[in-house]
């Protein structure tokens, strides 16, 4: 029998195929799995009762197909109010906010991981495309564990656990070069690091995890690409394997967040106004629905295409500028507010990495009290959007950009 | 693989999906129309018509020809309303089918319990029915517990209203709508004999195509369409004539009703002996809906402390396709309405399994489905 017979894993299960896969892999490593099914706040859509029974039932299938048992946690009153109102609310006050990053922060690894551990679980597990790492035991692989148990109580290395579930060739493992000096320098820290596959890598919505929570985190894929999640998926014929990938704000569903919204707030029409000349070049529907940097959506005819350069809410203007090449679009200092680093602050006078967007390249940069500084100046984000801070694989944190 | 969702879909019948053939791509002609071909396809029409009207004893002039049973049911509950329904314009049953339930809903229904073999109460039914009432619905029998409603008895109360309002000159008509869908080939659908005013059945349940079903509309019952078009179906369902739905149709009833008394005593068998080896294996199983008074192919049942949808997802696996309580109900999230109404605890209702038999069951395949069966409910009992 495996070591890890014993041990309880609480797995989120969404129905989709990298849950599902991470499930079966958690199963495969002899742990004792439990799958959880999180139902968080959905609107009932006209001829679309209940969007997450057809997820549930999925999750349902896999669970009945690795022979472990699926709980549903009911979040929903809870994610109405830390994920949906914090949305609504940002997007009031005219920022564009993240609610994936605080759905992870409020309700994955939160209240699914206080619920799991509640209930008699060492261990939470998600689907997530990233890697928890130690900087004592850093592998190339596969399902990680933390070194650091914070009942206090040393866990075995994934080696130990016989986690090692697939080799890697060199050329899959993340670049390293950057972070040679924290490796040396700490001592039993639990590090979220990038995944393996560099395109689907979701460490930027995690920025925001704790390193307690951390260290009770398995993330049993971080270490294959999407290709092959499918493929190992297939190969175990779980049912999921060739469901389609979710796309967007789950709860927004198929509305598209402009109809969304118009359910919640109150809109007025009002101008858009040349940035560069003050002059009123058409009308909007409600500043609210407007972006920064966006282009599309903006109905005013002929010429060079506009982009919203800033809003002023109160006075409910857009702001735009068919001149991309304008001051406003382009920022070398970024502030960040509402910072958070999961092992510690950043070093002034090191060159670190920031991502200012899912999926967006890193981009060098220093780090001062809040203030980044880019190597070279970048397409500016909305404010409200996150930048995450990187050394090297090492996802430190990060911050809110501010206004 | 072991089908025994026989109560959700039939496979259409070899002889039907013959006969419907040649009226897809060769006799395709629009009935309507004025040339030779297109008379030998009205011709073909009419006579599917009339074999269904005959079918189930009517005229083929009461014989409306829809795009299902759900279609068939609205036409009934709706067409007849008046422009000013008040509260209880119908009056239907807790365990009815969504379309019943929903249609009725928009125009004041009075819904009536049942009892938890899912009967409802004649006694009931009379005191329910005011001056404003127009139209009883009652389902002949259930589509989730096979339970069979006394349709003659209830005609007889409906008689008696009826003439009841005569005598005090009480204008407003009152009919009597049943929804036959599960019905066909195992009960008499004759509609004189049941005493029905209008009856809705489903093609597709009755090992013919989808999409295809028929309302009948005796003689006098005022009722107004949904569809408006062409005036086809004498103006009751404009649009043009779906000619292979309706000659599989009429194929298919004809056949089911041919078989439906040796089919109703075979499946009745093969049922029975599924339902003591269930309560053998499982004693704390409680069989759902009327011991006797219950469609012959039906088996519905719950087991203690047992996810049903679980048991479903595994027997497919192993590929046996069955149901849980209701398939509909399943999809949504939501509990069965129809088990709520008969009692049913919530977790009881959570472990109901819904079986049903058909013409492809064979005493092998129950053989070979009782192990298999009795191993998933022990083994997902314990992950549930």
């Amino acid at each position: 029998m495996s070591k890890n017979s014993a041990k309880k894993v609480y797995v989120g299960m969404s129905g989709g195929v990298d849950s599902s896969l991470s499930a079966a892999l958690l199963c495969e490593a002899g742990y004792d799995v439990t799958g959880v099914f999180m139902k968080n706040w959905t609107r009932d859509l006209p001829g679309m009762q209940c969007p997450w029974a057809e997820d549930l039932a999925d999750a349902k299938r896999v669970a009945v197909q690795l022979g472990i048992p699926l709980r549903v946690f009911d979040f929903q009153t809870e994610y109405k109010h830390l994920v949906v109102d914090y949305m609504i609310r940002e997007y009031r006050a005219g920022r564009t906010p993240n609610p994936d990053t605080m759905c992870n922060q409020e309700v994955k690894f939160g209240l699914f991981l206080r619920a799991a551990l509640a209930e008699g679980a060492e261990m939470i597990a998600t689907g997530h495309y990233a890697r928890v790492g130690n900087n004592s035991t850093r592998f190339p692989s596969d399902i990680q564990e933390s070194r650091h148990d914070f009942s206090g109580q040393p866990l075995e290395s994934p080696q130990e656990l016989g986690l090692r579930l697939k080799h890697h060739s060199a050329n899959q493992e993340p670049d390293r070069k950057n972070h040679s000096d924290s490796f040396e320098s700490s001592s039993n820290r639990t590090e979220l690091l990038r995944a393996v596959d560099a395109n689907k890598d979701q460490t930027y919505f995690l920025y925001r995890i704790t390193e307690a929570a951390l260290g009770r985190t398995l993330f049993p894929i971080g270490h294959l690409t999407k290709p092959e999640v499918r493929a190992e998926a297939e190969r175990r014929g779980l049912v999921t394997a060739g469901r389609r990938d979710s796309q967007g704000i789950c709860f927004v569903g198929s509305v598209g967040i402009r109809d969304f919204l118009s359910q919640f707030v109150e809109t007025a029409p009002g101008d858009i106004i040349e940035q560069e000349t003050g002059k009123t070049v058409g009308r909007h529907d409600g500043a609210i629905f407007y972006t920064f940097g966006q282009r599309h959506g903006l109905s005013i005819g002929g010429g060079l295409p506009y982009y919203v350069v800033s809003k002023n809410m109160a006075k409910n203007e857009v702001y735009v500028s068919t001149n991309l090449n304008s001051g406003d679009f382009w920022r070398e200092e970024l502030h960040l507010t509402d910072t958070h680093w999961i092992n510690a602050a950043p070093e002034p006078n090191k060159t670190y990495q920031a991502r200012l967007r899912h999926r967006a390249p890193l981009i060098d940069c220093s780090i001062e009290k809040n203030l980044v500084r880019l190597a070279q100046a970048e397409r500016a984000v909305a404010p409200g959007q996150s930048a995450a801070i990187y050394d090297g694989e090492i996802c430190l944190g990060g911050g809110v950009i501010a206004s | 693989m072991i089908y025994l969702d026989y109560a959700a879909a039939t496979p259409v019948d070899k002889k039907v999906a013959r006969a419907m053939q040649p009226f897809f791509a060769e006799q395709f002609f629009n009935p309507s129309a004025s040339y030779g071909a297109a008379r030998e396809v009205r011709a073909a029409y009419a006579d599917a018509k009339h074999r269904l009207a005959q079918t189930i004893g009517a005229r083929p002039a009461e014989v409306v020809l829809t795009a299902g049973a759900t279609e068939s049911i609205n036409l009934a509950i709706l067409g007849t309303a008046t422009e000013n329904p008040s509260a209880n314009t119908v009056v239907t049953t807790a365990i009815e089918h969504a379309a019943v339930l929903r249609a009725a809903r928009t125009v004041g229904a009075e819904i009536l319990p049942v009892d938890e073999r899912g009967r409802i109460d004649p006694d009931e039914l009379y005191l329910a029915i005011s001056d404003d009432t127009r139209l009883i619905s009652v389902g002949y029998a259930n589509n989730e517990i096979g339970t069979v409603q006394n349709i003659r008895q209830i005609a007889e109360i409906i008689q008696e209203i009826r003439a009841e309002r005569a005598e005090r000159d009480v204008r407003n008509p009152l009919w009597l709508h049943t929804d036959a869908s599960q019905a066909a080939g195992l009960l008499d659908i004759n509609v004189a004999r049941l005493g029905v005013d209008l009856m809705s059945l489903n093609a597709g349940k009755c090992y013919g195509p989808k999409q295809v079903g028929l309302l009948y509309v005796r003689a006098g019952v005022e009722i107004r369409p949904l569809i408006h078009g062409g005036g086809q179906e004498m103006g009751l369902r404009s649009g043009t004539e779906n000619v292979a739905g309706a000659v599989g149709f009429a194929l298919a009833l004809e056949i089911a009703e041919k078989k439906r008394k040796s089919e109703a005593k075979r499946l009745a068998t093969l049922r029975d002996d599924l339902e003591k080896y269930i309560t053998r294996e499982f004693p704390e199983a409680i069989i759902n809906g009327d011991r006797k008074q219950r469609l012959a192919n039906f088996l519905n049942f719950s087991v203690p402390r047992l996810d049903a949808e679980r048991a479903v997802f595994a027997l497919d696996q192993r590929g046996v396709y069955l149901a849980t309580g209701s398939a509909c109900a399943a999809n949504k999230g939501t509990r069965s309405h129809v088990l709520t109404a008969i009692g049913l605890s919530p977790e009881l209702a959570d472990g109901s399994l819904r079986i049903s038999l058909g013409r492809g069951t064979t005493t092998a395949e129950i053989s070979q489905l009782k192990p298999i069966l009795k191993e998933v409910i022990k083994n997902e009992q314990k992950l549930s």
